[in-house]
């Protein structure tokens, strides 16, 4: 198990290394952080000072050496439009977005997990048809299309909840509902299919034949070992949410990390956008070496398999 | 005997104004005023560390500057300063602070706190945006009492005192000298001071910013309400949806939401001339241009003649925007005659397809040609992409194949210094409401400047025809002039150059938008020009104070 763990968190520096890489290129590919800076009657001399007191202009290969000294050194710079360290901003940014996704995951377990083991046991029931429907809308409706239509109807038509930003535990309804529902989809019908594999194996017969009822057989014996492909999805997409929430943090005015990468594209502000990218990647990281560890925690396949 | 009672008098008036002044003002001052924006910009509240607008939504409450606003007119007017004189030999300009000022920790205002903020803001650690020009421009500063302050320049700078408004940029803001040496400028930047009508309570960045009135009578107007939020909301129909429900008194629009917010019953209120959308053709001037048809005067009156601007205005913009002035000019624009512009802009910017046929015809070109067309919005001015179509689609009404691409304003903004990609072809422009056009004029038409659409005598460059050399001595001219009748009549001749070439054209004057809830605040009135409401928040009444109409 050490030496699997070991193994992991090598391969994590080498991905780590190869995104600092690519992400400090990449972002220098799509122009000058001062052009979107200044204001447009600004000359050429306003714009060379600018660029010399941001310490954009020195070569690029020695940007990079800079950059790469003081990663190693834990310094990951000063954001060029907040002009505040990135490591800072990032973990001011942080604990927002920690807030609204666990509860989304929750949510989305919640519903997901019920409807998926129906789904499954009453196959092509109206049962599975709703819930098939439900899954189909919850992948193609958009995040931020939710987002407004929530807003609209309970917040503004009916006055029952907050329309945006942070607060009060009201205000954590929408976001929640909004990012939640795209993950209730696809758990429902990982669920679903794996529950249905599940039902057909030879230690559900047995189970069956030696006669447990069907409640235990379901959510004792199935549901265990349907779980573990989900704890897979679970890891991809709690990842994929602490870092890609942009949609819902915008439409809800909420100030997380998913925002604060979008604003550090659209801005060029290079050190922002290198730590928030080089902090994504660890985080994700770090979930998924959670996710496989317990994995094998879990299965003792994955163990004997080591 | 009589003398000291009357001075006995005097001073207990004196001791009793002072004292109950502050608790009944504080007394008065209700509620919270909570306004939604679409940007707060880097949010950094040290003024030298901004560069762009944003500052004039949340630094403005804040800071005062040392050349303020018309409140009435647009454009400049007495500020920290209340007035200002050009020296005889125009080389200096003193200004004059008003009495009595200070900052919200009790401080008095003075002259040192005005050299010392300009020389802040002209330190290598400034990114404001035009710092480089106040290094250019300024020689040095001079305290000559506790009131007054002279700035030496470098040559006649007739238009310094405009640079020092918030209605042109941010480098008059105003920073405490002593506080900022007492605390340190860290220690400034987490707790900020100013002697503006609102006092920092907390700054939580990607979100809010909280402020709190001062309770004593302020030049700019005494704040209404007691605090005030300023609140960073990224999405549009979540601003609007906030003021119909009450969570924000006020909230920044475009002009696609003009029709929702008005039928919700909330109010609209527009400022006028804020922008002025135009655009540009680029290289005319250049020997490898000369066969191609936008070098010819005709053919570029005529793409002006096919456009209907009024269309654009009722459908684009939902009626909420104004026909144009000259380039970059508005009815505030100083030095100019607005009333004889604005006659010539209606009849010369007039629709008229059928003229705009003969003179497409007149110059060889009866069935039209190509035009590479570049289309581009500013932050901000989303709507200037549906703009630059109707006008591509006014063209191709005439016969002339738009071949037309859209860029990100940072891409364009890099193209539009090489000029190669641009050159040869049409593309949009914004200017923003300023109150000297002459800078505008400078950046677009001098040979020397970024734009240069008349020639180019930049670096090693030495491209400049007849209209170029006209352009260059007439700037020459206006920028030394000191006599005010005379930088007119020069103002007047520059502005009709660039109009008859033809090659900067407006499409039309824009506004900034806002929906109101009346509910939330009472009736007031936007400065001209300013899109931002940060010298605008002190003068906000409660609701029920002023009725809107």
């Amino acid at each position: 198990m050490r030496r699997y763990i070991l193994q992991r968190l090598w391969q994590g520096v080498i991905l780590l290394a190869l995104v600092t890489t690519i992400v400090f290129f990449l972002g220098r590919l799509t122009g000058n952080p001062v052009d979107l800076m200044l204001p447009e009657d600004a000359t050429e001399e306003d714009r060379t000072a600018l660029i010399e007191t941001l310490g954009l202009d020195a070569p690029m290969y020695k940007q990079f050496g800079i950059f790469v000294v003081n990663v190693l050194q834990g310094d990951l710079g000063v954001s060029h439009r907040y002009r505040r360290p990135v490591v800072e901003i990032f973990f001011s940014r942080l604990p927002n977005t920690l807030k609204i996704v666990p509860a989304a995951m929750i949510l989305a377990m919640i519903m997901a997990i019920p409807l998926g083991i129906v789904s499954a046991v009453r196959r092509g029931s109206m049962i599975d048809r709703v819930s098939g429907t439900i899954a189909v809308l919850g992948i193609a409706t958009p995040n931020f299309w939710l987002g407004i239509l929530l807003i609209y109807v309970f917040s503004v038509q009916l006055g029952w909840l907050p329309s945006a930003r942070m607060g009060t535990p009201l205000h954590y309804v929408l976001p929640t509902i909004t990012l939640g529902t795209f993950l209730v989809a696809g758990f429902m019908r990982l669920i679903r299919s794996s529950m249905l594999d599940i039902l057909d194996s030879e230690f559900v017969k047995l189970a069956r034949i030696k006669g447990l009822s069907e409640t235990t057989v379901v959510w004792k014996h199935c549901l265990r070992n349907a779980l573990i492909p989900v704890l897979t999805l679970w890891g991809v997409f709690m990842g994929g949410l602490v870092t890609g929430a942009i949609v819902t943090e915008t439409v809800f005015a909420w100030p997380g990390i998913g925002r604060l990468t979008f604003e550090a594209v659209i801005f060029r502000d290079y050190p922002l956008l290198q730590a928030v990218i080089i902090m994504d990647a660890v985080l994700i990281l770090l979930i998924n070496l959670m996710v496989d560890i317990l994995y094998a925690y879990i299965d003792p396949r994955i163990r004997l398999a080591e | 005997m009589k003398h000291r009672g009357l001075l006995t008098g005097l001073l207990i008036s004196f001791v009793l104004v002072t004292f109950t002044w502050t608790p009944l003002i504080a007394a008065e001052q209700k509620g919270t005023l909570v306004i939604a924006l679409d940007t707060l910009g880097g949010q950094n509240l040290d003024p030298i560390l901004e560069t762009r607008a944003s500052h004039a939504h949340f630094q403005a409450p804040v800071f005062d500057s040392l050349v303020g606003f018309d409140f009435e007119k647009g454009g400049i007017g007495p500020g920290v300063a209340e007035r200002w004189e050009l020296a005889k030999d125009g080389l200096s300009w003193t200004f004059y602070l008003r009495k009595g000022q200070r900052w919200h920790n009790g401080d008095p205002l003075t002259a040192h706190d005005v050299k010392f903020s300009l020389e802040r803001t002209m330190s290598k650690e400034s990114v404001a945006s035009r710092s480089a020009a106040l290094r250019r421009n300024v020689k040095s500063i001079e305290v000559i009492d506790d009131l007054t302050v002279r700035v030496n320049t470098k040559g006649v700078q007739v238009h310094f005192p405009a640079s020092m408004s918030r209605a042109v940029f941010q480098e008059g803001q105003m920073m405490p000298k002593k506080y900022i040496e007492k605390v340190g400028v860290a220690e400034f930047r987490r707790k900020p001071i100013g002697s503006g009508p609102w006092k920092i309570v907390k700054s939580v960045p990607g979100d809010r910013v909280e402020y709190e009135a001062v309770d004593y009578p302020h030049w700019r107007g005494t704040p209404k309400f007691k605090r005030m939020t300023i609140l960073l909301v990224p999405e549009e129909s979540t601003r609007v949806a906030m003021v119909r429900t009450g969570e924000a008194a006020i909230a920044s629009i475009s002009p696609e939401s003009l029709k929702e917010v008005k039928s919700a019953k909330l109010k609209v209120v527009s400022v006028p001339s804020t922008m002025q959308a135009v655009y540009y053709f680029w290289g005319t001037y250049r020997d490898d241009q000369k066969n191609n048809p936008i070098a010819d005067k005709r053919v570029r009156e005529a793409l002006s003649l096919a456009i209907d601007r009024k269309q654009i205005i009722d459908h684009v913009m939902n009626g909420e925007a104004r026909w144009p002035m000259p380039f970059a000019t508005f009815g505030y624009s100083v030095d100019m005659d607005t009333k004889k512009w604005r006659k010539w802009s209606r009849k010369a910017l007039r629709y008229d397809p059928a003229r705009a046929k003969e003179l497409l015809t007149e110059a060889g070109y009866p069935n039209g040609f190509d035009l590479k067309f570049a289309n581009t919005a500013l932050p901000g001015t989303p709507y200037m992409v549906q703009i630059g179509l109707a006008v591509a689609d006014f063209w191709s009404k005439i016969g002339v194949k738009v071949k037309y691409k859209h860029y990100e304003w940072g891409a364009f903004r890099a193209l539009r210094r090489g000029q190669e990609k641009l050159r040869g072809g049409a593309s949009m422009y914004r200017t923003a409401g300023r109150p000297v056009a002459v800078a505008r004029y400078m950046s677009g038409f001098h040979s020397k400047s970024l734009s240069h659409l008349f020639g180019n005598t930049k670096g090693d460059k030495n491209i400049c025809p007849a209209l170029c050399k006209e352009f260059n001595s007439l700037h020459k001219l206006v920028v030394a002039e000191q006599d005010d009748a005379t930088r007119t009549k020069n103002t007047n001749r520059m502005i009709k150059l660039v109009a008859d070439s033809w090659v900067a054209v407006p499409i039309l004057e824009g506004m900034g938008y806002w929906a109101v809830n009346p509910k939330k605040v009472g009736a007031f009135k936007p400065i001209p020009g300013r899109h931002e409401f940060g010298d605008v928040f002190e003068r906000m009444p409660l609701p029920g104070q002023m009725a809107w109409k």
